[in-house]
């Protein structure tokens, strides 16, 4: 896996350098591009949260489409301890699982998604709408162990896959509770503004699955997914020895699709936009692009899928000037007085060190305390008679 | 007498001085039966600092003070401690010199009524000897000052210590026979708290026995003096609450002080009988039953004061004790201070029929009361009828008391005239009995 990439770049280095020989500035330019291709993507590590959000039997096929894509993502490169694995319920150790033990994703018992590396972080009813916002948004209690968080940063890209029953701008919880589109945009918001993820892919396959990502605001994201809104993702196939579905049609022809990809494969989002059609899918499946900044093009199935390191071994040096990507800066230069303040700038820090000065004392009113004593006077002198008078002065 | 009282000042003011400073004034300053949301020192020193800040300190539902505390706290709030010892102090040496003068009236009463040959052949034993009657006031200041709830009271630093003073600076002032001073105090004690003006009618009534007026509906010269007294009364009230308004140049305080005392918002558990009831009621009913509630308190002055009108100081006496239970947000502070007056009655001793029991009753309260507000909030293994039931058996303990002080008096007064051994018409021995 992490071993090819410096293998065929090896090769491809050794051909560059076999070329340098001859040519100096065309070496270069080659050069160039390879360094290019280097900061083509701009992120330095993966993770993958995985959430699968029903519960019960008839529900296998939901974590198997977990199962699977957690598979996948793993055979490509990313460790346990860089996916959040949630399944609302275990079918493996079902008691009404034929075959205990055991998660099939395809049918006639070809494919055990389950086994044992397979790392759940958050089981059962621990999958709530909480504790996946807590995750996303790492606003965890400090007792939360490091396998169920999620500790991404800025250089990080995320895949996020959730699948279920869902609605149109909902998807249900365990039976009993839903998230909303707006509450997963603005965990996605909250996630940006704490520079939590560098790209984000979303992947969702319910129901009604688009309008998950419609109120989508935050840049860098990518979303896919199985329906439209007011059409239904299906199921693909029973399996008649199980009793149930095995799997949803959009993540058994993903799951195929990605069985193609090895962590060298040069695949772009392209190819994924145009799995399962409807012919195959009977729902169409759907794609946001707009908030990401690169091409999709361009980007690579590892660069969300796979935990592709990028090691490029040369001899030559190369001088990295601004423009060796062409790789835009997110945030052309103009833009940057309109920026929101970064996290820590926006406490007034400096206001609240230097504090105002304490306001002035109230005092009572001058009339007041002349009614006040002048009265007591009064009483004073019509208590004890006038005579006083003549002490006082 | 000056050297003993003395003593006993001091003998408060160092047990005052000695909780100051031990650990135990942050927990009494907590607790809900000492300090109610009237006179908590918590909220004073919060409105004083919410005044600095340029803002109203009635602008929120914190602050239930008069002006005249924000003035007088204004510049003292860094001597709070020695200003409430203070004041204790004053409360006590007013009442010791107040009932030095009251027994002095009632001894000469009681000398022109034997002479007078109003009272029965045998009763020499209830008659008041001086020696019996000579240490009384020194009684009463020890009862106020070393009672524990004034104590309490004061180490939480409540205003109610304040509000006590005023009460008896006025029955001082009653007591002397000065209308004027007497009809300013009250209007100071009616300001600060709302129910004292019931005790204008027992004021009246003793004014008009020193005058000498008799009290006849018919007769002028009682309207007279009443209309005097009353006149004098409200025009220091007006002005003492126009005062106010200058202070701050707004009439907030009014419906945060007075309005909050007849309307009852806040519900915070205290020994009274308000807050439980209040909680429970459908807010459709809360109206009707703050009316009846606060009416109770002004009801019983009536007709008291046409029974009790011979005897105008125990009256007051009675409405203290009737003010101090039924109030809205009645502290400890105000149980202490009818308290004081009991060692005045102790010669009703031998008529008092369930003194043992009522006793023993205010006592065990008093001790269950914390036990039963930690039970429920601390360790929530009871709930608000544990505090309800102590806070009524409370109450109760105290009614008891009041009315067996007062059938004791009225069944001494009947002996007195009818003398002690009474009979019938077949000539078997009668037992007295409270229409």
């Amino acid at each position: 896996m992490a071993a090819a990439v410096p293998g065929a770049t090896r090769a491809g280095a050794a051909a560059v350098l076999l070329l340098l020989g001859c040519c100096g500035p065309v070496l270069a330019g080659g050069l160039q591009d390879q360094a290019e291709q280097f900061f083509r993507s701009g992120h330095t590590n993966n993770w993958a949260v995985l959430v699968c959000t029903s519960r019960f039997w008839f529900n296998y096929r939901h974590v198997a489409n977990t199962l699977s894509v957690y598979r996948s993502v793993k055979r490509l490169g990313i460790p346990d301890s860089h996916i959040v694995l949630m399944l609302a319920d275990d079918m493996a150790c079902n008691p009404r699982n034929p075959k205990p033990a055991t998660v099939f994703s395809h049918k006639n018992m070809e494919l055990n998604v389950y086994g044992d590396d397979v790392e759940v972080d958050y089981r059962s009813y621990e999958v709530t709408v909480e504790n996946f916002l807590r995750v996303l948004t790492g606003r965890i209690p400090p007792s939360t162990p490091r396998s169920k968080r999620l500790l991404s940063d800025d250089r990080s890209n995320i895949l996020i896959y959730m699948t279920g029953h869902g609605g149109n701008g909902f998807l249900k919880f365990q039976d009993s509770e839903e998230i909303t589109n707006v509450e997963l945009a603005d965990a996605f918001e909250q996630m940006w503004q704490k520079r939590r993820y560098n790209e984000l892919l979303f992947i969702i396959d319910t129901c009604q699955g688009a309008s998950m990502y419609e109120r989508f605001y935050s840049p860098n994201i990518m979303a896919l997914a199985s329906s439209q809104v007011g059409e239904d993702s299906l199921s693909h196939q029973p399996d008649l020895g199980i009793g149930v579905h095995l799997m949803d049609r959009y993540t058994f022809y993903v799951l195929e699709f990605l069985e193609e990809i090895h962590p060298a494969s040069q695949t772009n989002m392209n190819d994924l936009f145009q799995v399962c059609p409807k012919s195959l899918c009977v729902s169409t499946p759907g794609h946001r692009t707009d908030l990401f900044q690169r091409d999709p093009q361009n980007v690579l199935i590892t660069d969300f899928f796979g935990s592709v390191r990028k090691v490029e071994i040369t001899t030559e040096t190369v001088s990295l000037d601004q423009d060796v990507a062409g790789f835009e800066s997110k945030f052309p230069e103009e833009e940057l007085a309109t920026e929101p303040l970064k996290y820590a700038e926006q406490l007034p820090v400096a206001q609240i060190i230097h504090q105002k000065p304490k306001q002035k004392d109230w005092h009572p009113p001058g009339g007041f305390i002349l009614g006040l004593w002048a009265l007591i006077i009064m009483v004073f002198f019509k208590t004890y008679g006038i005579k006083h008078m003549k002490h006082v002065f | 007498m000056a050297a003993p009282l003395v003593l006993v000042v001091l003998a408060a003011v160092t047990v005052r001085a000695a909780l100051y400073r031990s650990s135990l004034a942050v927990f009494i300053a907590e607790r809900v039966e000492v300090a109610s949301p009237l006179n908590a020192w918590k909220r004073v020193v919060e409105g004083l600092a919410l005044l600095d800040l340029g803002v109203s300190p009635y602008s929120g539902a914190i602050f239930h003070e008069t002006p005249l505390i924000i003035y007088l706290f204004h510049f003292l709030i860094e001597y709070a401690e020695l200003v409430f010892m203070i004041t204790d102090v004053l409360t006590a040496v007013a009442l010791y010199l107040a009932i030095q003068d009251f027994n002095k009236v009632v001894f000469k009463k009681q000398k022109l009524l034997i002479e007078l040959d109003k009272y029965a052949p045998d009763v020499a034993e209830l008659i008041q000897t001086p020696m019996e009657m000579h240490y009384i006031p020194l009684k009463v200041a020890l009862f106020y000052l070393l009672n524990p709830y004034t104590v309490m009271s004061c180490v939480a630093k409540s205003t109610c210590a304040i509000n006590n003073s005023v009460v008896a600076f006025f029955i001082l002032a009653t007591i002397k026979g000065s209308a004027f001073l007497s009809a300013v105090f009250l209007a100071l004690a009616t300001y600060q708290s709302l129910y004292p003006l019931t005790l204008f009618a027992p004021a009246l009534l003793y004014l008009l026995q020193r005058q000498f007026i008799p009290i006849k509906l018919k007769s002028k010269s009682f309207w007279l003096y009443t209309m005097q007294y009353a006149s004098l009364y409200l025009c220091s009230l007006v002005v003492i609450i126009c005062l106010s308004f200058f202070l701050l140049n707004s009439w907030d305080f009014i419906p945060s002080v007075y309005g909050f005392i007849l309307s009852v918002p806040d519900l915070t558990p205290n020994i009274g009988l308000f807050w439980y009831f209040f909680a429970e009621m459908f807010e459709h009913f809360s109206l009707f039953f703050v009316c009846v509630f606060q009416i109770n308190v002004f009801f019983y002055t009536i007709p008291l004061a046409i029974k009790l009108k011979e005897h105008p100081v125990f009256f007051m006496f009675v409405q203290l004790a009737i003010i101090s239970i039924f109030k809205s947000y009645p502290t400890v502070g105000d149980v202490a201070l009818y308290m004081a007056f009991l060692p005045v009655w102790s010669h009703l001793y031998r008529f008092l029929r369930n003194i043992f029991i009522l006793s023993c009753v205010l006592i065990f309260c008093s001790f269950l009361f914390p036990v039963l507000w930690h039970l429920w909030i601390y360790a929530g293994s009871a709930n608000s009828n544990f505090y309800y039931a102590i806070t009524l058996t409370f109450n109760i303990g105290q009614i008891l008391l009041i009315s067996d002080y007062f059938y004791a008096f009225l069944r001494r007064e009947y002996y007195l005239t009818h003398g002690l051994h009474l009979t019938r018409q077949d000539g078997t021995e009668a037992m007295l009995v409270l229409k």
